[in-house]
């Protein structure tokens, strides 16, 4: 199967920044969330994937098509929010939204105007009057509007309280719940993203360090509490992230399947603890690794 | 001793430490006398508030499985062990109707149950 978007060793340059010879292939039918902190490059990728911004080297591939022939196409099946909206500040959200509109084959307003007032955003309203959640939800209302194929969302949570970021990610869960559409979207923060996402990227200082579905990389990591002294110690190397103390250590595996043996007469005996990594944990320590 | 506090552990914070410090006290692994952690290091430790070690240790006294002596700390409390054994095999009971509950669903029978015990022993 040809994936949605598919990406190859691309690099963008610029005086102070490069983002360095990523590759991604994206399955249609998925939330595909981009993590890293800030400046590793989250934005810039977004930028390159959606085409707001050409590659120094390297291809973008969305649809199967790609941007120097078929850039229209292309962009009418993607839903993008940017971080930074770029809207007419001094005009109403409608005016905004007619003018956003004129640019898509298939705008659906009916259902523009209901997200809105779902949404709780004036339709009258001068943009430059609106929260900066107001804006992100605007945008994204815009996104979904058009009938996208792809939805492309750069930190669409951040400044969000938590009531409007449940609402939109639930909005993303129901926009790809028929297996056939697609969200990638990028974030500072696991929270929330974190348990909706089945596919997971990690971004470091220009390069992206990690992709792994997220199932897969949950089952391989592990915090490991113990009891002192149930661990040999060749085991506890092989922990990172390690808490010693006098009631109980911890680490963190990162190969649970390869030591899960050696655990099993500690686990009976409750010497031995496992639980589920938190994907911030596991993240810290892909980027301390580095 | 041995405390692992769980997010997903439906017991409040207090209650995950006061269990397994009476687990600790009812294996033998703590004994009457033994000193307890102070407040700030299990609470730094554990990440969790100092209150809610307070209010574990508080409780503890409250049911006499220790002593706090100001300016010393806390102290496991010479025990009456019967007491705890009949806790623990209140708290076995619970856990086998569980069992038993889980067997009957799929035919497996009490006397299967004692069966499979002996063989799992002489293992």
């Amino acid at each position: 199967m040809t994936p949605i978007l598919e990406a190859k060793s691309l690099t963008k340059r610029f005086h102070d920044f490069t983002l360095r010879d990523v590759s991604v292939e994206i399955p249609s039918g998925s939330i595909v969330a981009f993590f890293g902190p800030t400046g590793a490059g989250k934005t810039t990728l977004m930028k390159l994937l959606t085409h707001q911004i050409p590659a120094s080297s390297g291809t973008v591939r969305v649809f199967g098509l790609g941007y120097d022939d078929r850039e229209k196409e292309i962009k009418n099946r993607i839903g993008y929010v940017p971080q930074e909206p770029n809207f007419y500040q001094d005009r109403s959200v409608e005016f905004n939204a007619r003018f956003a509109a004129s640019f898509f084959e298939r705008w659906d307003g009916g259902a523009f105007y209901r997200m809105l007032d779902e949404f709780r955003v004036g339709r009258e309203k001068v943009v430059k009057r609106l929260s900066r959640g107001q804006k992100t939800l605007f945008s994204i209302a815009l996104a979904l509007s058009h009938q996208a194929d792809l939805l492309i969302l750069d930190e669409p949570t951040a400044g969000l309280d938590i009531i409007l970021r449940r609402t939109i990610l639930e909005r993303l869960r129901k926009f790809v719940a028929d297996g056939e559409r697609t969200v990638v979207v990028s974030s500072h923060i696991t929270d929330g993203l974190g348990d909706i996402a089945e596919y997971v990227n990690f971004l470091s200082e220009g390069r992206l360090i990690f992709q792994s579905e997220k199932d897969e990389l949950l089952a391989r990591w592990k915090r490991v509490h113990f009891k002192d002294g149930a661990l040999p110690p060749d085991l506890v190397g092989r922990l990172s992230d390690v808490r010693q103390q006098p009631f109980g250590s911890s680490g963190l595996s990162r190969d649970f399947l390869a030591i899960r043996e050696q655990l099993a007469a500690g686990i009976a005996s409750g010497d031995v603890k496992v639980e589920n990594a938190r994907l911030d944990d596991i993240l810290i320590a892909m980027h301390q690794g580095e | 001793m041995f405390i692992v506090l769980s997010p997903s552990n439906p017991d409040p914070m207090y209650r995950q430490v006061t269990d397994q410090i009476k687990n600790s006290i009812a294996s033998g692994d703590l004994k009457p006398g033994d000193k307890l952690p102070s407040i700030r290091e299990l609470s730094e430790g554990l990440k969790i508030s100092a209150i809610t070690i307070k209010r574990a240790y508080l409780d503890l006294e409250n049911e006499g499985y220790i002593l706090t002596r100001a300016g010393l700390g806390s102290f496991v409390a010479e025990i009456d062990r019967e007491r705890l054994r009949s806790e623990k095999l209140g708290e076995f009971r619970t856990s086998l109707s569980g069992i038993l509950a889980t067997g009957a669903k799929f035919g497996i029978k009490a006397d299967d149950l004692v069966q499979l015990i002996r063989q799992i022993q002489e293992d």
